[in-house]
């Protein structure tokens, strides 16, 4: 069980995360997604013992390694949890074995023990070959694996990951997705995985909590969040394409919406209307909800056509079955459902 | 899965994390630096010695005490920090922009004149250009017949020829530095939008590198305006005083007050033009080049004018570097200056005592003053490596780990406090702050102890730049996944931060060493005859006529500097196993 409560961190007048409480069994993979500076690093800092909470505490099965509000804290090392930082700080003047050997020998593990466990997790990552390099003897995604190994040869209950992805191409990228499920599963660990890619959070997480302006605006299961988005915010950060966002201002006794009256009624005055991509549609001609939007993007994708248009700021996303035959930077009719996917308050809380 | 249990040995942080350590720092840069620059203001300020203000703005004497020195200062600065923004420029553009042969020779040439003492440049001038104006000997071009005019042997022009050579390679480095940033991205595109090379220059090169210039201009102004060994050896002679030579006289003769007024009006001038010049670069101005996957720059063709810039070039470098030497190599044989290539001898080196030369003064070698000299002025380097490093390493340990609160910002701006204050101005503060005894701490005046102190404080700007680089070496994430593993202080130390630190340790040690060996402006107050060192010595010998013995000492101090500094650069580059790629 990892648990954290009430957590804050202050940097001076600046509040990096604001009173945040995640609960998460043993065994979770926990990501933490947000845009980058949402406070996603400073709160794994501070499970990682390298920074002290101002406020709340942090439970590892049942022990509080972090309490901000007694100034107390549980050294880095005695939580038994361990961090892959994002630039794999690997020791430079230590081959890969020295590089994965240290930690343990520092716990105290007897020589042979040693020997056979940097063995183990060498395998484990496929790098056994590699044992004699040095770090920069070798290739991005290899040294991003010697810091994997580096971290799981202590066994540690806890896994922490910053952003381990970022530096790599995107063809490795995916591959380093499946390499990490399956070392997941292999060790057992609870993960807490820190991305701003909501696709890696989507795949890989048992669990998922958006952090926007080191708040938590939502917190639960992937396809929750897709299919129940809690705020604007994450209905627009989370899913492939992202939700279209279409404001609704109340004139007169009717409604504009994006601009043009629709005979809509929305449960507020002013407000904003969610459509996912696939139940947006084109259309030949101008109808009771339709938009004319500039055409700027068209991309194939799977079999289907994503279109994207553009105006007054306004940005529609389609997903249609054939590709419309007008050109770029022409006129476009997009058409909404009669009945939005879920309405939003102004203030980006979900109203219906 | 958790065979290591967590132990639940927590602790209780009591403070804030680093404080204790950002408060310790503060205080030992508050010792180093503040306090003696303020007991300096503070001893003016006394009743008896507030009378030195007056004496020296506005009294009878404050012409010939203040203006007079004041507006040749100006000068010096203003002569000398166009004509080094401009040769090294110049220089700056060859090597990087250019295809003029040889580029890397010229580089490297034009970074060696710094490390020359500036104090040689001018006992060279002296054995090339002195005519017989003060009388004693005079230079290999007056022995040769020519007749060398006063205003080419002493003052003005010699001072600021001297004083430009000297200080162009500190505008070269940095204004190298900037163009080397300038993408050969950025001029491709000015040359897709039909801009041809007078306007790339400037449209597009003069603006981009223009903090760099300007950081450049500044710096040697400051370097210029508090540079004491060049006016004092030859303008001095012919009565032409800066404010440093008048600091360095009315401690002198015993007139500390108004020394020390002199002292805080040249920091206020060298300060106002850094500031000035940071205040111009900072801000909108500074542009980060971004520098990314740009090509190898193209190269500037300089088609028939290749050979003869080449030749300007190495003239200008020759003179700055290898003349120097050369001469005070031989000056230091030959029994005259006027005829510096003939009757060469060791005497100067070896020589026993003899009446009948150079009034019974034995060799350098059998010198006591000077082998005590040598002795006290190596430890010194060592102690001020030694120190100086500790405690740049620290504060930049500090602020690197705890970027956080006013103390942090503090020890930031106190390091680099020492840079607007010249050297001589420097070693005045350090009379006033620990000449006297302080409650039950003994004055330091004459020991050792106190060149030590003065010297690692007046190296911090330096020490803690170097200690910055190392820290970003070994810092940040290398040392938090040590942390992490469990490993001690200690451990961490020894197996980590050592081992990746321990080059670039050695090597800004090395630095520190050379810098304070071929100091001459900080120690020439705090010289006494019992603890003398060797740049010191030199001055007085050459001030009192004995050039060859100068010469000779001179010779000494640059064949340290050179060789720690090539042992340094071998550290440098030294390879090791991870370092090969």
């Amino acid at each position: 069980m990892l648990d954290i409560r009430n957590l804050t961190k202050r940097f001076g007048e600046t509040e990096a995360i604001k009173n945040v409480s995640i609960s998460v069994p043993d065994g979770a993979f926990l990501v933490l997604l947000g845009p980058s500076g949402c406070g996603k690093t400073t709160l794994l800092r501070m499970l990682a013992g390298l920074e002290l909470p101002s406020e709340g505490q942090i439970i590892f099965d049942g022990q509080t390694v972090s309490d901000g509000d007694r100034n107390w804290s549980v050294d880095p090392a005695k939580r038994n949890s361990g961090l892959v930082f994002q630039s794999y700080a690997l020791w430079p003047h230590m081959s890969v074995r020295g590089n994965v050997d240290w930690p343990l020998k520092v716990m105290g593990m007897p020589k042979a023990d040693r020997a056979e466990r940097v063995r183990e997790v060498l395998a484990l990552l496929d790098i056994g070959p590699l044992a004699d390099r040095y770090p920069n003897e070798m290739s991005g995604g290899q040294q991003q694996r010697v810091a994997i190994a580096r971290t799981i040869a202590p066994k540690p209950s806890v896994l922490l990951f910053d952003e381990p992805l970022s530096n790599l191409d995107a063809k490795l990228r995916v591959e380093m997705r499946t390499e990490l499920m399956r070392l997941h599963r292999a060790t057992g660990a609870t993960t807490v995985y820190v991305t701003h890619d909501q696709i890696e959070a989507m795949t890989m997480a048992s669990h998922v909590a958006v952090l926007n302006h080191g708040r938590v605006q939502q917190f639960g299961a992937p396809a929750d969040l897709v299919d129940h988005p809690e705020t604007a915010f994450v209905a627009t950060f989370v899913g492939t394409p992202p939700n279209n966002m279409v404001p609704v201002l109340k004139n007169g006794t009717g409604y504009k919406v994006g601009g043009r009256h629709m005979p809509m009624t929305p449960p507020a005055d002013e407000c904003l209307a969610m459509v996912r991509a696939e139940n947006m549609a084109l259309s030949d001609t101008e109808g009771d909800t339709t938009l004319p939007m500039e055409l700027v993007e068209t991309s194939a994708i799977a079999g289907r056509t994503m279109v994207t248009g553009l105006r007054d700021g306004l940005r529609l996303t389609a997903i249609v079955d054939r590709a419309p035959k007008a050109g770029i930077g022409d006129i476009v009719q997009f058409r909404l459902p009669p009945q939005p996917d879920s309405w939003f308050g102004p203030d980006g809380e979900r109203i219906g | 899965m958790a065979d290591a249990t967590t132990s639940g040995a927590g602790r209780r942080v009591h403070f804030r994390q680093g404080t204790v350590l950002k408060a310790a720092v503060l205080a030992i840069l508050i010792a180093l630096i503040v306090l003696p620059l303020l007991r300096t203001v503070l001893f003016t300020l006394q009743p008896d010695t507030v009378r030195a203000w007056s004496d020296v703005l506005t009294g009878r004497l404050s012409t010939n005490l203040f203006y007079k020195p004041l507006g040749n200062t100006l000068m010096i600065g203003v002569i000398v920090s166009t004509g080094c923004v401009l040769l090294g420029g110049f220089l700056a553009w060859l090597v990087v922009m250019t295809n003029v042969p040889y580029r890397k020779t010229i580089g490297v040439m034009a970074t060696l004149p710094f490390m020359i003492p500036s104090f040689a440049a001018a006992l060279a001038w002296g054995a090339l250009f002195r005519n017989d104006r003060v009388g004693g000997q005079v230079g290999w071009l007056q022995g040769m017949g020519l007749d060398i005019p006063d205003w080419l042997a002493w003052g003005m022009v010699p001072t600021l020829i001297v004083l430009t050579l000297h200080y162009f390679s500190l505008a070269f480095t940095i204004i190298a530095a900037a163009l080397a940033t300038v993408n050969s991205d950025l001029v491709e595109a000015a040359q897709i939008a039909g801009a041809k090379g007078r306007r790339i220059l400037m449209g597009i090169i003069l603006p981009v590198t223009m903090p760099a210039l300007v950081a450049a201009g500044s710096l040697c102004f400051a370097g210029a305006v508090s540079n004491f060994a060049t006016p004092a050896l030859l303008g001095l002679p012919v009565r032409m005083q800066t404010l440093s030579t008048r600091l360095f006289g009315m401690i002198e003769v015993g007139q500390v007050g108004r020394g020390y007024v002199i002292g805080i009006l040249l920091v206020l001038i060298s300060g106002a033009f850094l500031w000035a010049g940071n205040r111009i670069v900072s801000g909108r101005r500074s542009y980060a080049t971004i520098t990314g996957k740009g090509g190898r720059a193209k190269r500037f063709d300089l088609r028939g004018a290749r050979w003869p810039l080449f030749a300007v070039a190495m003239g200008i470098l020759s003179a700055a570097t290898i003349v120097p030497v050369i001469v005070l190599t031989a000056s230091s044989l030959a029994p005259s200056s006027a005829n510096l290539f003939s009757g060469w001898t060791l005497h100067y080196w070896i020589g026993q005592s003899d009446p009948s030369f150079a009034q019974g003064i034995p060799g350098i070698a059998y010198n006591e003053d000077i082998v005590r000299a040598l002795t006290i002025t190596l430890a010194l380097g060592l102690a001020v490596a030694f120190t100086g490093m500790v405690v740049g390493l620290l504060a930049s340990y500090t602020t690197a780990r705890f970027r956080e609160g006013w103390m942090s910002a503090a020890i930031t701006q106190i390091s680099f406090l020492p840079l607007l204050v010249p050297g001589i101005a420097f070693g005045a503060a350090y009379i006033a702050y620990l000449g006297a005894p302080i409650g039950p701490l003994p004055a330091l005046y004459g020991t050792f102890a106190l060149l030590v102190i003065a010297g690692t404080a007046y190296l911090l700007p330096f020490s803690v730049q170097t200690g910055r680089a190392v820290i970003q070496q070994v810092g940040g994430e290398l040392e938090e996944s040590a942390r992490l593993t469990g490993a001690g202080f200690l451990r961490r130390l020894g197996a980590i931060t050592v081992p990746l630190a321990i080059r670039g340790l050695a090597a800004g040690g090395i630095l520190i060493f050379v810098k304070i060996i071929r100091d001459l402006s900080l120690v020439v107050l705090l010289f006494t005859p019992t603890m003398p060192v060797l740049s010191v010595l030199a001055y007085r010998y050459a001030s009192e006529g004995f050039g060859q013995f100068a010469n000779a000492i001179t010779v000494v101090i640059l064949f340290l500097s050179i060789a720690a500094t090539l042992i340094a650069h071998r550290l440098q580059s030294k390879s090791q196993p991870w370092l090969q790629n």
